[in-house]
């Protein structure tokens, strides 16, 4: 019981976490909370699907396993195009405006979801079994975990440690981390916002799209073009848990939510109707407890 | 010089109008199109088809609450179904459990309305931008799993059916019935919108705005934050479920968790999402953009879109969407302020200035 519910809630913690880095990545350093987010985790999982069917028809079967590879990363950075352009056109245009861009934001998800259903219709195909990569099962603390899933939290982890590394490491990452720190003498120093902001959204969409691949690859029905809502409220929770624009608190809100997820489940499987509520229960009752999240940044006066 | 006298009598034409029309009050323009649409019902159309305008006065009703709450007060409200749903369910249960008579299960349905809107304000109250966006977006999904896990009181994913309508007293046929309808929704769509405005206009309204502007400077002022916000919560909360209750005892006939979020919807958030459309095609910020907004949105989507040019659906929707994304970007004063405004400026800029000094007068005084 309890080894279940650590190993599960390792695994979809892993996984919410990484669906919510790229909303508290851009968050962190535009302090713009970019509600799009939610459709390219959907756009990522379509994309890959499409690429993936391309792909099998180009690469021999003795390859198979370049397969995925090669879809993820196309799926990427398609994804990440895609979101910095629809940053560009409407969202950079008001900046300042708070209610605008929650509205616009809003409206790109419908947008992006109308455009999905009416380029690929009804069908909720494309779901990436990752078992078929990695078949079998491993035995971790006297549980049966697929191969398949464990290696969906690995590629999570790494997505992390990557990040991390980049942000920390390389110039780029330095600046973004400055352009967090202090808006105005970065710009002094001759960081250029815009393109930083560009590159953000499209790292952000990025990851979003590689959440997606991973998350619908470990459950069992397929995607549907207004999943956004169900990516958009893991984000907010897992990033409501963490606080918003910290990205060590995005990888603890999505532990947290894993365990109390399985764990609701598996204590209580007859509120199995619940399950699409508990990331929003779980919202509602944090922020009537902490207004800024369990690990946020204290309300800072103008 | 036939054009000369063609110029010559359209600047007359031109002049006539601008003298006579434009200075008809805006009291009395409003009158004018409440006329029109009391005539709306005999000027040929099919009774059935005055549905649609039913259904449009009543989303209007909550987009002009929608309106008063984020355009006014600056409170973010990305879910606003919640109000149209517990109107719809608090007098559906009472009428289940109760057997009350319509006459008291809708204003009772208001009271809860307010409650809810007093339970949702007051963690809100300390939230700000877009925590306040992802909470009253995530307050009515979590509220629909609740009806499903309650299914004998709420009746899960059915709801609770067969509720009463308005006017099914005998002296009424179907057809009357249909205009019936009509005339209670629209009474009561001007009815609301009056009290709004009045209440938008009125000093607790200007201090809406001071809310809206600068929250921290109007807190300098001695202005009470917390009153005004919840207040503005529960006007809002009292007029979505109006429209809620209404719409359930007038169209749908049935309390569903379609009110709140509907899964097989083309928009899962639908009654969450069309204030917002509507709203801002109207022009956010006024209370008489969301009435206009409303009808644009339903004569287009409604008669145009299904009848003139056949579209589909959601080729229809994403347009609407399109359209909404190139307005707050391009043009974020909406259709009708934008128009509303240059005629104004047209006739007497000096004028609105001073209304506007008056009332920062007004504010200081108080």
């Amino acid at each position: 019981m309890l080894e279940y519910i650590i190993i599960f809630g390792t695994i979809s913690g892993l996984i919410y976490a990484l669906i919510a880095l790229g909303f508290t990545l851009v968050y962190g350093i535009s302090g713009m909370a970019n509600l799009t987010h939610g459709v390219f985790f959907v756009i990522g999982a379509y994309l890959y699907g499409v690429f993936s069917s391309y792909l099998s028809q180009l690469i021999s079967p003795t390859f198979f396993y370049l397969i995925p590879v090669f879809a993820m990363i196309s799926s990427f950075v398609l994804t990440g195009i895609i979101g910095s352009v629809f940053y560009r056109v409407t969202l950079h245009q008001i900046l300042g405006d708070e209610v605008g861009i929650l509205i616009a934001s809003i409206c790109g998800c419908i947008i992006f979801q109308q455009l999905i259903y009416i380029i690929m219709g009804t069908t909720a195909a494309f779901s990436f079994r990752i078992e078929l990569l990695v078949p079998g099962k491993i035995t971790l603390m006297n549980t049966d975990v697929l191969a398949g899933q464990s290696l969906a939290a690995l590629i999570s982890l790494l997505a992390f440690i990557v990040l991390s590394v980049f942000i920390s490491k390389t110039k780029t990452g330095r600046a973004m981390k400055a352009l967090s720190q202090d808006l105005e003498a970065a710009m002094l120093v001759g960081i250029s916002t815009e393109k930083l902001y560009m590159f953000t959204t499209a790292i952000s969409a990025g990851l979003a799209s590689l959440a997606g691949i991973l998350y619908t690859s470990t459950i069992t029905e397929g995607v549907t073009s207004y999943m956004w809502m169900l990516g958009l409220a893991i984000s907010f929770t897992v990033v409501i848990l963490g606080g918003l624009g910290s990205i060590k608190g995005s990888l603890v809100g999505g532990l947290i939510l894993g365990f109390t997820g399985t764990a609701a489940i598996k204590i209580l499987p007859e509120a199995g109707v619940l399950q699409q509520s508990i990331p929003f229960i779980v919202i509602i009752l944090v922020l009537i407890i902490r207004p800024k999240g369990l690990f946020g940044k204290r309300v800072e006066m103008e | 010089m036939p054009i000369n006298t063609f110029a010559k009598y359209f600047r007359k034409v031109y002049t006539n109008f601008a003298t006579h029309i434009y200075d008809v009050p805006p009291r009395m323009l409003a009158f004018l199109i409440l006329i029109i649409f009391t005539i709306v019902p005999y000027a040929g159309i099919e009774p059935r088809r005055l549905d649609i305008l039913t259904s449009a006065n009543l989303m209007a009703i909550l987009a002009v609450s929608w309106d008063l709450l984020v355009g006014r007060t600056g409170l973010i409200s990305l879910g606003h179904a919640l109000f149209y749903g517990v109107g719809a369910y608090s007098s559906a249960i009472l009428f289940k459990y109760f057997q009350w008579p319509i006459w008291v299960t809708i204003p009772l349905s208001l009271i809860a309305g307010v409650g809810m809107a007093l339970i949702i304000g007051t963690p809100c109250l300390r939230m700000k931008g877009p925590y306040l966006a992802l909470v009253t977006m995530a307050f009515p999904i979590a509220i629909v799993g609740f009806l499903y896990y309650f299914r004998d009181i709420f009746g899960g994913e059915v709801g609770i059916q067969r509720l009463p309508r308005v006017f099914t007293i005998p002296p009424f046929s179907l057809n009357e019935r249909y205009v019936a309808n009509y005339y209670l929704s629209l009474v009561l769509l001007a009815l609301s919108s009056i009290i709004i405005y009045k209440i938008a206009t009125s000093k607790t309204g200007i201090v809406f705005v001071s809310i809206l502007d600068d929250e921290l400077g109007s807190k300098a002022c001695g202005i009470n934050v917390t009153k005004y916000k919840l207040m503005s919560f529960a006007i809002s909360g009292l007029f979505g479920s109006l429209a809620g209750s209404l719409y359930a005892h007038m169209l749908g006939g049935s309390a569903t968790p379609r009110y709140f979020y509907d899964n097989t919807a083309l928009i899962p958030i639908e009654n969450s999402i069309v204030p917002i459309i509507v709203t801002i095609l109207g022009g956010i910020g006024t209370i008489y953009g969301p009435i206009i907004g409303t009808y644009i949105y339903f004569l287009l989507n409604r008669y145009v879109f299904e009848n003139l040019i056949q579209i589909d659906p959601h080729i229809q929707l994403l347009v609407f969407i399109s359209i909404v994304v190139l307005l707050v970007v391009k043009w974020p004063r909406g259709i009708a302020r934008t128009i509303v405004e240059k005629l104004e400026d047209l006739e007497e800029p000096r004028e609105i200035e001073e209304i506007e000094k008056e009332k920062t007068k007004k504010v200081e005084k108080g």
